[in-house]
This record gives structure tokens, C-alpha cells and sequence, in this order.
């Protein structure tokens, strides 16, 4: 062919014209696109973006419900809790893993943090395992779980959601919904005393406190997932 | 008085001393074609030559626009879809209207003189270039008897009025005081000179077996001969045509004709990517609008000779049956007037019944809407047919239009393949390909003439 084309002349510019003859009949690529909407899968649900209110506050308030509904698990967050104290994290850990390597921080041009810092201190894990073996680590039992992790600690590390989730199964997620719906769980230690102590005052007659939180749920006593 | 005359708006103050005016001349020719009517008429079939070339230069430069925006519509439009684009559909009827647009864009563009240009020779180049392409369409037939001029110097003329181009070119390019307009204006003189001569010379060779240099006899020469009663002579098929008589002067005309309508492979004189347009630099608004008119009617009439000289003009491709089915519109005599107001409502009805009564989801009016737009498909197509087998001006039309159309498609289709080659390349093809082949052509017309008249007749 090679051959042919160096010996006819004007080969090239013939199999140039039947190429654009070819093309001006084939399908087009343009895509109409304000009258015709690209057609998508139909699970796709567009860009993720947080919204802002009309004061400009972030409304996103770090409840992981997207997170937990997203069927293929895509998405990952992680941000502050509701009070902006916090370090919460959804996602799999695979993904979050890969993406707080320090590589891929340093090609998405963010600081690379500081390997040798510690989020939060650790702490002795025997006591919580034996709060949970006395509950059987039934998830279902979970806000006895942590209001007894709560009275052990005086709060709930986040250490100690983290250890809960993986020796209940439940979602840290679930676990720290179920945590921060309840005004007498905390996150943080408490500053005093007093404080301290008021869990287990309130906690004296568990049987009485649990069947009224179960009314005042629609006799759904909290905590299951 | 001079307070009401003061309350009117502008357009008030216009129409108030137009409408009398027009009123006023409105009589007054009334009065002049009543009084004097005959002298006149007398006068103008006196000077019919002169009539005639007025009448047809009027109706070219009218025309050209049109056709040029037609042309601008092919070019977006089929390079679009070479593009695997979709191209203009939004103005128009798939975006017919663009054109159009894009020029009442350019007339509101601010028309612009450099300092220091010479304004005269600069305002007068676009009318030079426009003008020299509107003009040498006067000679071309359109069909037959439908041609501004036929004149045994017809050729000659198209090329001489053709080459008017270069002046005006020339002149852009000198006067815009800038030396790149200049050189580009230097540039494309120097392509079409050198571009004019393979142009001309491919042609002699045809003017040499056709005897004549007037485009009408050499288009009647393509044709079919028929005798008086009608009957068909001889002739007559598309093989007649004097592309396949001159083959190599087709090529040769073909590819000169590119370089001459500044197309693609040969548009070095506008090149926008390259040099800004060359001569046009410092052109801008409607001036600059009227060397691209020029450029598009060019398009046109490089394929109208084209179509004239090698592909037989007018003619069909193939011997036309000879029909005569005429209808006598005065021979209904007043049935016709009950024909013309009840046929397109008989016809609308009996084609929306369909729609009506077999899809029982069109409503009506949809139906009805339907019927009617049926009616006129039908209606134009019987008539344009009846036009087509009874007057010889809209067969001929019809084929002159589609083979020249056919040529612009050929055009923007190499425009939407080709690249633009080097001004050097440009250069040497001319003077060592083209010129050289013409001339071949030339000698071997020359010879093989004299040689089957010398066998023809022997001494």
C-alpha cells in the first residue's frame, strides 16, 4: 500500500476526501446538551457538595446518614462533631488509609501531617472489655454499654466508641449518633467532679430511667442500631 | 406650525415629508407611463443591449448576497458535519439564518480607517473586489435564454472582469498603510497571477475544439441537437460534456480554479491562522464583509464556469424524453377560479383524513395542519414538475444549479479535508506542474485537431 500511495498521485488527498465523506455522514458527537440532559447511570446522584445556610454555616452536621445510605460505600468524610470538638471519620478504611498516606497528601497538595502526633491518648482498654463482656457485647444494649464506659471514664473517648464498634460490630457511626442524641453522654472530660458523678446519681434506679426514656421514644428504649 | 412640527418624533418627521413625496412621484409616474408610455417603451426596445445589461447587473448584484449566504450556510454547516459537529441550528431552520445574522453583525460593526490610510483607494478596494466578482457572472447562462449577455467575446470577458480581483486586492493591500497588509496584498497578487495563466491556457485547448469564445454556444454544444419537429438528432448524454473531451484540461482547470477562488489547499491570501488575513488586516465592518461576499460569490462563479465549460451548463446528463403535456390554464375558463379556491381546501381535508380517522390519538387540528402542509408538499412538487417538462429555463435552471451546487459542495469538502500548502510549494506546482501540462494540453489539442481534419480530408 505504502508503495501504491508513493506511486498514484494524489492517493492521499483521495483517502482524505472519502474519509470526511465517511464522516460526514456518520453518527455526531456533539451533545445538545440544555434540551438533552447526558444520559448517566441511574444510581448517579452527581457531585457530593455541602451546603451552606443562609447565614453561612455549613448545615452538614456530621451525622454520617449519607455516608451510612451510600449503597457503594464511596463516600468518605470525616470532619469535626456537632460542636466543633471532634475529629469524627466515616469511610473505608482502605481509602482513608490511602488517602492520609503521606504521598498522595503531598500530590493533592495538602500538608502532610505529622506521623509522630497522636489524635488521642491512648488509654487502658481492660476495663471497657470487661463493661462489655458484662453486656455480652449485645449492640442492642448499647446506651447501657456507654453510659457504663461513660461512668468508668467520666466521657466517652473516642478510643473507647472505636473499641465498642469493633467488639459490638455496630458502626461507629451508629455509635456516635446514638452517643451525641443523649445530652448526659459526653466527649470530652468532665470539668469537675460534680460533673462526673452525675451519670451514675442518675443511673440509681436503671429499671425507672430506662422505662421512661422508652416512653418518651415510643416505648423503643434507645441505643439499638 | 412650527410647534407641531416640532412635537413629531423623528421616524414622525420622516414619514410626514416621505409619504407626500411618494405620493407626489407615485402620480407622477402614473402620469408619465400615461402621457408618454410609448415613447418610452420604444426607447428602451431601442436600447435593448443596454436595457439588458443594466437589468442584469441590477438582478446579479441583488442576487449575490443571497447566494453568498447560502454558500456561508454549506460551508459551517457540511465542515460541521465533517467535524462530526452539528454545526449552526439554532438561528433558522437548522440554522439556516446564521449566515444572515453574521451579516447584520458585520453591518454593525464599526467600520474602521487607519491613520493615515488613503481613504479612497481603501473605501474603493472592497467595491473593486466585489464588483469584479458579481460582474463576470453577466456572461454565464444560466439556461436557456436566461443568461445577462451573450457575446462572442464571453470567455475573454469572464477571465479580463475575473482578474479585476488582483486590483482590487492590490489596492486593500496598498492602502491600508501597513506592511503586512502590504505584502499580503503582494502575496495573493502574486498567486493569482501566477495561477491565472494555467487557468487560461487549460481553457484554449477547449476553445480550440469548440471554435468560439461565447459561453452559450459552448454550453449549446454540449447538448442534445434536435431537429424542427422536436425530435431528438443526436446527443444528448453526459459523455458529450467537454470534460471527458479535455480530461487533463478539467484537472488542470479544476485545480487553478481552487488557487483563483482563494480556497483550500490554495487559501494563502486570506490564511487567518497564518497572517491575519493578509490584505484584509486592517479591514473591519461591512467593508470587510464585502471581500468575503467577493470570496463566497467567487466560490460560486469559479463552479458556475466550471459547470459551463467541461460539465455541459444547462444540459441534463441524459436525453430528456420529449413530453409535451401542457395545460392550458385558459382553457378551465371559470371553473378555474372554483379550482383555485376549492382544490387546496378538498385537498387539505381528504389528506388529514387519514391522519384523523387511522391514528386515534391525533387531534383534528393536528390532523388538519398536517393535511395542509401534505397538500403543499404534493402541490409544489406538481408544479414545479409541470414547470420542469414545459419550460426549458427551469429544466436548465434545475441542472445548472444542482451541477454548480454540487462543485461548491466539492469545495467545502476539500476545505474540510485538505491542508493549506507552503507558498513555495504553492509556487512551484504553478510554474513547474500546471503550466507546463496546460501547455501539453494545448499542443496535443492542436495536433490531434489537425490531425483527424488532415484524415478527414484528405489532399
Amino acid at each position: 500500500m505504502s508503495l501504491l500511495s508513493g506511486l498514484v498521485p494524489g492517493l492521499g488527498i483521495a483517502k482524505g476526501m472519502a474519509l470526511t465523506l465517511r464522516r460526514f455522514f456518520a453518527p455526531k458527537a456533539t451533545v445538545m446538551y440544555p434540551e438533552m440532559p447526558a444520559d448517566v447511570a441511574t444510581k448517579f446522584r452527581g457531585r457530593l457538595q455541602l451546603l451552606y445556610d443562609e447565614y453561612g454555616a455549613l448545615k452538614c452536621e456530621t451525622c454520617f446518614q449519607c455516608a451510612q445510605a451510600c449503597p457503594i460505600e464511596c463516600i468518605d468524610m470525616g470532619g469535626v462533631d456537632t460542636r466543633g470538638r471532634f475529629h469524627v471519620h466515616w469511610g473505608a478504611p482502605e481509602t482513608y488509609g490511602e488517602r492520609r498516606e503521606e504521598s498522595a497528601m503531598r500530590r493533592s497538595g495538602r500538608t502532610v501531617p505529622d506521623q509522630a502526633y497522636e489524635h488521642f491518648a491512648s488509654f487502658d482498654l481492660t476495663t471497657l472489655d470487661e463493661i462489655l463482656d458484662g453486656y455480652d457485647h449485645d449492640p442492642k444494649r448499647m446506651l447501657q454499654m456507654l453510659e457504663a464506659t461513660q461512668a468508668a471514664f467520666g466521657y466517652l473517648p473516642v478510643a473507647a466508641i472505636k473499641r465498642i464498634s469493633e467488639k459490638t460490630g455496630a458502626w461507629y457511626a451508629t455509635i456516635y449518633g446514638t452517643a451525641s442524641y443523649y445530652g448526659h453522654l459526653r466527649f470530652e472530660p468532665p470539668s469537675n467532679t460534680a460533673q462526673a458523678g452525675e451519670v451514675s446519681a442518675r443511673r440509681a434506679s436503671d429499671e425507672t430511667y430506662l422505662a421512661a426514656l422508652g416512653a418518651s421514644l415510643g416505648g423503643r428504649p434507645g441505643g439499638d442500631a | 406650525m412650527a410647534r407641531t412640527w416640532d412635537r413629531l418624533t423623528i421616524p414622525g418627521k420622516a414619514l410626514f415629508v416621505l409619504i407626500p413625496l411618494l405620493a407626489v412621484l407615485t402620480a407622477g409616474l402614473i402620469i408619465t407611463i400615461a402621457l408618454f408610455g410609448q415613447q418610452i417603451l420604444d426607447i428602451l426596445i431601442f436600447n435593448l443591449p443596454i436595457v439588458r445589461f443594466v437589468l442584469a447587473a441590477t438582478v446579479l448584484l441583488l442576487l449575490a448576497p443571497p447566494i453568498a449566504f447560502v454558500i456561508i450556510y454549506m460551508e459551517m454547516k457540511i465542515i460541521a458535519l465533517m467535524n462530526l459537529r452539528i454545526g449552526p441550528d439554532r438561528v433558522g431552520p437548522w440554522g439556516s439564518l446564521l449566515s444572515t445574522v453574521h451579516g447584520l453583525k458585520v453591518l454593525m460593526k464599526e467600520d474602521f480607517t487607519p491613520t493615515r490610510a488613503d481613504a479612497v483607494v481603501f473605501t474603493w478596494a472592497p467595491v473593486v473586489v466585489f464588483a469584479a466578482a458579481a460582474l463576470s457572472a453577466l456572461v454565464l447562462p444560466f439556461a436557456p435564454g436566461l443568461y445577462g449577455q451573450d457575446f462572442n467575446l464571453g470567455l475573454l470577458y469572464f477571465f479580463a472582469i475575473g482578474g479585476m480581483t488582483v486590483v482590487g486586492l492590490l489596492m486593500g493591500g496598498w492602502s491600508s498603510f501597513n506592511k503586512y497588509s502590504l505584502l499580503g496584498g503582494l502575496r495573493s497578487a502574486a498567486q493569482i497571477i501566477s495561477y491565472e495563466i494555467p487557468l487560461t491556457l487549460s481553457v484554449v485547448g477547449l476553445v480550440l475544439l469548440a471554435g468560439t469564445l461565447s459561453l452559450n454556444t459552448i454550453v449549446v454544444q454540449q447538448g442534445a441537437v434536435y431537429d424542427a419537429a422536436g425530435n431528438l438528432v443526436r446527443g444528448g448524454w453526459f459523455l458529450d460534456w467537454y470534460a471527458f473531451r479535455q480530461p487533463l484540461g478539467f484537472l488542470i482547470f479544476a485545480i487553478a480554479a481552487t488557487a483563483e477562488a482563494n480556497r483550500t489547499p490554495f487559501d494563502l491570501t486570506e490564511a487567518d491562522s497564518e497572517i491575519v488575513a493578509g490584505f484584509a488586516t486592517e479591514y473591519s465592518g461591512m467593508r470587510f464583509g464585502f471581500f468575503f461576499f467577493a470570496e463566497y460569490i467567487n466560490v460560486f462563479i469559479i463552479s458556475a464556469i466550471t459547470t459551463v465549460l467541461f460539465l455541459g451548463g444547462w444540459n441534463a446528463p441524459f436525453p430528456a424524453p420529449h413530453i409535451s403535456w401542457i395545460i392550458n390554464p385558459g382553457a378551465f375558463g371559470i371553473g378555474l377560479l372554483f379550482l383555485v379556491a376549492l382544490v387546496p381546501l378538498i385537498g387539505t381535508l381528504v389528506l388529514a383524513a387519514p391522519f384523523y380517522l387511522f391514528r386515534s390519538n391525533t387531534r383534528w387540528w393536528v390532523a388538519l395542519i398536517l393535511g395542509f402542509l401534505l397538500f403543499n408538499v404534493i402541490a409544489g412538487g406538481l408544479i414545479t414538475l409541470w414547470a420542469y417538462i414545459n419550460f426549458d429555463w427551469v429544466a436548465g435552471l434545475v441542472w445548472f444549479m444542482g451541477k454548480t451546487f454540487g462543485l461548491v459542495f466539492l469545495f467545502v469538502w476539500m476545505r474540510g479535508t485538505l491542508p493549506r500548502v507552503r507558498i513555495d510549494q504553492l509556487m512551484s506546482f504553478a510554474w513547474k506542474w500546471l503550466l507546463p501540462a496546460s501547455l501539453l494540453n494545448l499542443f496535443v489539442t492542436a495536433l490531434a485537431i489537425v490531425v483527424i481534419d488532415a484524415l478527414r480530408h484528405p489532399r
